[in-house]
């Protein structure tokens, strides 16, 4: 482990730092997965830019439409905030889903997107939530989708000297539920061998909107279209659910490892759909609006 | 790129400017810099929680964070949790429910605790796991930290004292025994305080820092090994090729010695070791090991036991024609009449079973220390060892200087379960190093060399039969066991024995018959891991007992009862048991758990199971063939007799032997637990003890404590008569009293009479020793092993909830009885049985290392290798079924490792219970439950009959 090390002061000096070192240099936020990848051979980057000296990256607050994370909060924060807990229930619950507390604690909401490993927890909910990521560059910010953030294993759309500064929620309408499940091998402190965020949008008894996001099962966190479209227009019955969750088993992309095989996983996939739907479904239209 | 910064820091309140490398961690400038070395550096990745401490009052693994990053924050560590000399409540919380055993979780487990109560101050149960969920603990203390975390409020003003915990006790006349009481640990408050120093905690002056290249494929022939570049690098002090060091081969059995310290020749495993280095700091060191050139010429490899024994598979030693087939050892036994026994059964079945190569996975990586004096040639050594005399004795072999020329110390050990039970390369490298140098060399494995070490269990292929009377009564037995083996004996011959010699040690059956083949693979080595061979030929025959008795009709219970062992009986493999209370363990077990009432009753999903288990109290023979005794003692009276100290090569690795033996002492002597002074394991200060394997300590380093306190006692006896003015004989010695039995009135202090017999005779020393009976076993090969003293025995019921969705099974609940005799510390012997309890819960749901194709295993560390954590844990209830044992000191009998014998197969069966899925092969993963369940599915069988073979899909490498 050999780097040099950065401390900016401001997002502007932290880009131009970015862009001036070029590939071969990597963002610093909590170093929960930075540093084991380091110990591990896994990261190679000469020089770290340390985001920590940087005031205002850290912080959830609610503004009018857009609730916004900054992508230094802590997974702690996201965990207990109680704005999260209303905007979006399937982030707080993946967010308490993740590492245990001395990891909460210091990883960060924009090292878990942007270490972009597949089996990340906080991904699904932002993306069946539909919320966008703003991106600092050096010549000014631009927002992505969630959905587009990822574009493979362990890569994003960022280039050098573009910084993730915000997750941005859009405001939850009346009638939406989500819920986050996951299986993991055991119940402590274990990464996911399968997980699913749903969002359900119930109106009058009918889905108006929906959205199913897999993590784990693929090389990067996954939105299932097909599955939202079989959903939308229907009312929520164990038997749509069921269909929903059988496309997202055949949409999945698992590899076998140590953890399970692929097969496996596919079977996970169909039980977590149901659930995170059924679960979804209940929130949608019995615990009322949520903003 | 050593461009240092300057970082200011609070640590434990006291302001501190620092200058750090980028790269440095917190946990190495805590403990490299600061000398804070109860932070511990346990896995490096985050995965394991003993690295935990406060970042301005917020629970944080210490390495993952890079020193520079924290610059101004305010840093608590478990030294700075007692304020002006007094322990946080916390603190003595967990010393006296017994929260912590090894200890080398505890300090970060008490920072995540300190976070947590810090916020909530009246935690729930659920958020007293939650908090601790990232504090693995290998000895399994989680019901007691969550007890202890509970209730630490109450500790809040009250001192520290050694009074029991549990109040039945504590108000127990101290009249009554030392023997029998909850006291704390011995070792206790040093643990929580961060103040014990386990080896990769010491600090000698000019230390450097050694480490080893190890093979990077699993076979291969060693055509040349080139480290001048490697000691080229400025800051390396000395790099070891094999022709460097001695070309004695070293091993654990006297017959099979066949390890190198260093490969001349052949590598047969990935990580074998090639070379060593000494530098000034361990960066410098791994980057010399990078630049070691090594030729290898690869020869094809095995990797399975079975494929291994196949005609024209490579052979791993060819050089040896006994090895031939790459057969280590073989067992052929057969007792009574086998085939008349099974032509008698009314029902005979045949299944096989499968186990898996676990890992012991103490939180404790393997550390040594070696120092020379080069005036005297004479070497120190410390480390984390099982077994200092072993140990001592391979130095002397292995390097060729006499034992009386060398020192070996072990400081506390952070967890063993038969993982440090024998010699490595680490204490012979650090020695030769050392002595290259002529400084003093600390090394330590890295979590991943732990792994490529090894010397885990052994996965066993078993082929067992059983033969019954359609009551259940068993007319024969016939177990045939390859074990696979991994690339060296390690303990791997004695193993090999105790997979067949315990079986009929728990069940009566008039004919046995068991074929034992250890094998050899290009694997790293297996060896004695807790419980010892045992575990799955156990789980087998657990299992397959509860399919016959469904067969029969047979509640599983009354089958064991009808089968299980006798006090005073020979088995019929010649062993001989004593006490055994086998019987009330099974009767009051199925009466605590209420299984009449639940056995198929708890509904789909949820399921009750049994499983039973006998071990022996300590090995009838010494590993290598001796005539001296196994335990031996020495207790000095201090010279004002009020203190004792005990001198013992016996080692407390965590299970709290120590604790236990200053019990012993002091009930022997009549004098208070907390006179006894407990003198380090050093080979200087301790007369002969072979160490803690097959549970031995309790039973041979108790009569060797026990006998030493009662020549003590004579002596002053001896002067106390004169002065009482009666016979010695007369004399009874309790609460620090020496009286005459028959007129209790006429008494004189304990401390008087020792201060007389000093100033009479000189210092009072007592020596004492143990060596186990002399006829033990049969007289057949390989008879000596599974002989022992005396016999414990176990009954576990466990409860379990399967999804059967998804497969994942959760143990709900877990009711053990334990015949352990005498219980003499009530709080180390519950803790030994959790611990058990938790970890075989590992190895039967979760824990298998597994080998990628090139033979290296894929999951060498703690995110991929799951063990159990504090949210895993069942709800236990523990309790002991007393028995005298007439060959144990105030009757006791073992309870580490026979403990864990029972779990695996008592999960199992719940398994069965809760879902109709019979699963075979360990361990029983959600992946194997489904397909099981799919089976059941696609036959229409009804639940019962449902069997799972192993399904085979591959595990490509993790990504």
């Amino acid at each position: 482990m050999e780097f040099r090390y950065h401390r900016p002061a401001t997002v502007a000096d932290a880009c131009a730092l970015g862009q001036r070192l070029g590939a071969g240099a990597a963002f610093l936020a909590g170093g929960t997965e930075l540093v084991p990848d380091y110990q591990r051979g896994r990261e190679t980057a000469g020089d770290l830019i340390a985001l920590a000296g940087i005031p205002g990256l850290r912080g959830i607050e609610s503004g009018g439409d857009t609730l916004r994370i900054g992508s230094l909060t802590t997974v702690a924060d996201v965990a207990r905030s109680p704005l999260v807990a209303r905007w979006l229930p399937a982030l707080a619950e993946a967010a308490r889903a993740l590492g245990s507390p001395a990891i909460r604690n210091r990883a960060t909401v924009g090292g878990n997107f942007c270490r972009a490993v597949s089996c990340a927890d906080l991904p699904p909910a932002a993306l069946v939530a539909g919320a966008r990521l703003r991106i600092a560059t050096p010549g000014g910010a631009r927002d992505v989708a969630a959905a587009e953030f990822f574009v493979g294993a362990r890569r994003t759309v960022l280039g050098p000297g573009e910084l993730l500064t915000d997750l941005l929620l859009p405001a939850p309408p009346a009638g939406r539920g989500t819920r986050f499940e996951r299986f993991s091998l055991r119940r402590g402190m274990a990464l996911a061998v399968a997980s699913v965020a749903a969002r359900l949008d119930v109106e009058r008894g009918v889905i108006a909107g929906a959205a199913i996001a897999l993590g784990a099962v693929a090389p990067t966190p996954m939105l299932v279209p097909e599955a939202a479209e079989l959903l939308r227009g229907g009312r929520p019955s164990a038997a749509l659910f069921e269909r929903a969750a059988e496309v997202c088993a055949a949409a999945s992309l698992p590899i076998g490892d140590v953890r399970g095989s692929a097969g496996h996983r596919r079977r996970v996939v169909r039980v977590l759909v149901r659930r995170a739907l059924e679960r979804a479904a209940a929130r949608a239209t019995t615990e009322g609006p949520v903003s | 790129m050593s461009d240092e910064r300057l970082v200011r820091l609070t640590v434990n309140g006291e302001p501190r400017t620092l200058a750090v490398k980028p790269a440095t961690t917190l946990v190495s400038l805590l403990r490299d810099q600061l000398d804070l070395t109860g932070t511990k550096r346990a896995c490096g990745t985050g995965d394991c929680g003993a690295c935990t401490v406060q970042i301005d009052g917020q629970a944080a693994a210490s390495c993952l964070t890079l020193a520079v990053d924290v610059d101004g924050s305010e840093i608590t560590t478990v030294e700075g949790l007692a304020q002006g000399g007094e322990l946080h409540p916390l603190q003595k919380a967990f010393v006296k429910h017994g929260a912590l055993q090894c200890g080398y979780c505890t300090g970060g487990a008490l920072m995540s605790a300190k976070a947590l109560i810090d916020g909530t101050p009246d935690p729930s149960r659920d958020e007293i796991a939650e908090a601790l969920s990232g504090n693995l603990c290998r000895c399994g203390t989680y019901p007691r930290m969550v007890q202890a975390v509970e209730h630490w409020r109450d500790f809040a003003g009250a001192p520290l004292d050694t009074e029991p915990h549990d109040a039945a006790e504590r108000d127990q006349s101290r009249d009554h025994r030392t023997v029998g009481r909850g006291v704390p640990r011995y070792d206790g408050p040093d643990k929580v305080t961060g103040r014990a120093r386990y080896t990769a905690d010491l600090r000698l002056p000019g230390t450097l820092v050694g480490r080893i290249l190890g093979s990077p494929v699993a076979h291969g022939v060693v055509r040349r090994v080139d480290a001048s570049r490697a000691r080229a690098v400025p800051g390396v002090l000395a790099v070891l090729t094999g022709a460097d060091v001695p070309a004695t081969r070293y091993g654990v059995s006297p017959a099979r010695e066949d390890e190198q310290i260093l490969a001349t020749d052949r590598v047969r495993y990935v990580g074998d070791e090639i070379a060593a280095v000494a530098a000034v700091d361990d960066e410098t060191a791994r980057r010399a090991l990078a630049l070691i050139d090594v030729e290898i010429d690869e020869l094809p490899a095995v990797f399975d036991a079975e494929a291994a024994m196949a005609p024209g598979a490579p052979l791993v030693h060819p050089e040896h024609p006994r090895y031939a087939g790459n057969v280590n050892t073989r067992v052929d036994w057969s007792f009574g009449d086998v085939d008349a026994g099974f032509a008698a059964a009314d029902l005979v079945r045949e299944q096989r079973f499968v186990g898996n190569r676990t890992y012991q996975s103490p939180i404790e990586p393997h550390a040594a220390l070696a120092q020379w004096e080069p005036h005297a040639g004479r070497l120190t050594v410390w480390s984390s060892t099982q077994t200092p005399h072993y140990l001592h004795r391979s130095l002397s072999r292995t390097l060729g200087v006499p034992m009386g020329q060398i020192r070996v110390i072990r400081p506390p050990v952070g967890g063993g379960f038969g993982a440090k039970a024998e010699a490595t390369p680490l204490e012979f490298c650090a020695a030769l190093l050392a002595r290259a140098t002529g400084r003093p060399v600390r090394m330590e494995y890295s979590r991943e060399e732990m792994f490529r070490h090894f010397r885990g269990r052994h996965k066993q292929y078993i082929d067992l039969k059983i033969g019954v009377k359609r009551d259940g009564t068993i007319t024969a037995v016939d177990q045939r066991v390859v074990l696979d083996g991994g690339a060296y004996t390690s303990f791997g011959v004695i193993t090999a024995y105790y997979a067949g010699s315990m079986l009929p040690v728990l069940y009566k059956m008039p004919a046995y018959r068991y074929e034992g083949r250890r094998i050899y693979t290009n694997l790293p080595a297996s060896g004695a891991f807790r419980g010892h061979g045992v575990p799955q030929p156990r789980f087998a025959f657990e299992s397959l007992l509860d399919m016959i008795a469904e067969d029969l009709g047979l509640d599983p219970i009354d089958v064991r009862l009808r089968n299980a062992m006798t006090p005073d009986t020979r088995t019929v493999n010649a062993l001989d048991v004593s006490s055994c209370e086998f019987t009330a363990t099974l009767a009051r077990a199925r009466e605590a758990s209420g299984w009449d009432a639940k056995r198929g009753r708890l509904g789909a999903g949820r399921g009750i199971g049994v499983g039973c288990g006998g071990f022996v109290s300590g090995a009838g023979y010494p590993i290598y063939r001796s005539s001296f005794p196994h335990s031996n003692a020495l207790i000095r009276v201090h010279e004002d007799g009020t203190g004792v100290s005990l001198h013992i090569l016996a080692s407390d690795i965590g299970q709290g032997s120590d604790t236990v033996l200053v019990q012993m002492a002091a009930e022997e002597l009549g004098v208070p637990y907390d006179w006894v002074w407990m003198a380090e394991c050093d080979t200087v200060l301790a007369p002969l003890d072979l160490g803690s394997y097959s549970s031995r300590v309790t039973l041979m380093g108790g009569h060797a404590v026990q006998d030493a306190a009662r020549r003590v006692k004579g002596q002053l006896f001896e002067v106390a008569a004169g002065e009482l003015g009666c016979a010695p004989a007369d004399l009874e010695a309790r609460n620090a009293r020496i009286y005459d039995r028959a007129r209790p009135d006429v008494a004189m202090d304990w401390a008087a009479a020792a201060r007389l017999a000093f100033g009479k005779n000189g210092p009072v020393v007592g020596l004492g020793s143990y060596t186990p009976p002399a006829d033990l076993g049969g007289g057949f090969k390989g008879s000596t092993v599974g002989t022992s003293p005396a016999y414990s025995f176990s009954t576990v019921i466990a409860e379990v909830t399967v999804d059967l969705e998804t497969g994942f099974v959760q143990v709900d609940r877990v009711t053990d009885f334990s015949d352990a005799g005498t219980v003499i510390n009530p709080v180390t012997f519950h803790g030994q049985v959790e611990g058990s309890i938790v970890m075989g819960l590992g190895e039967t749901l979760l824990e298998d290392t597994v080998a990628g194709p090139g033979g290296q295993f894929v999951n060498p560390n703690l995110h991929d290798y799951l063990i159990p954590t504090i949210r895993d844990t069942p709800e236990i209830r523990s309790v002991a079924v007393e028995s005298y044992e007439p060959r144990g000191p105030f009757g006791a009998k073992e309870i580490g490792e026979g403990s864990l014998v029972p779990v695996l197969g008592a999960i199992a069966n719940a398994v069965y219970d809760a879902c109709g899925v019979r699963v075979t092969e360990l361990p029983i993963t959600p992946e194997k439950i489904l397909a099981g369940l799919a089976r059941r599915r696609d036959r229409g069988v009804p639940p019962a009959a449902a069997s799972v073979e192993p399904e085979s899909e591959t595990h490509a490498q993790t990504v």
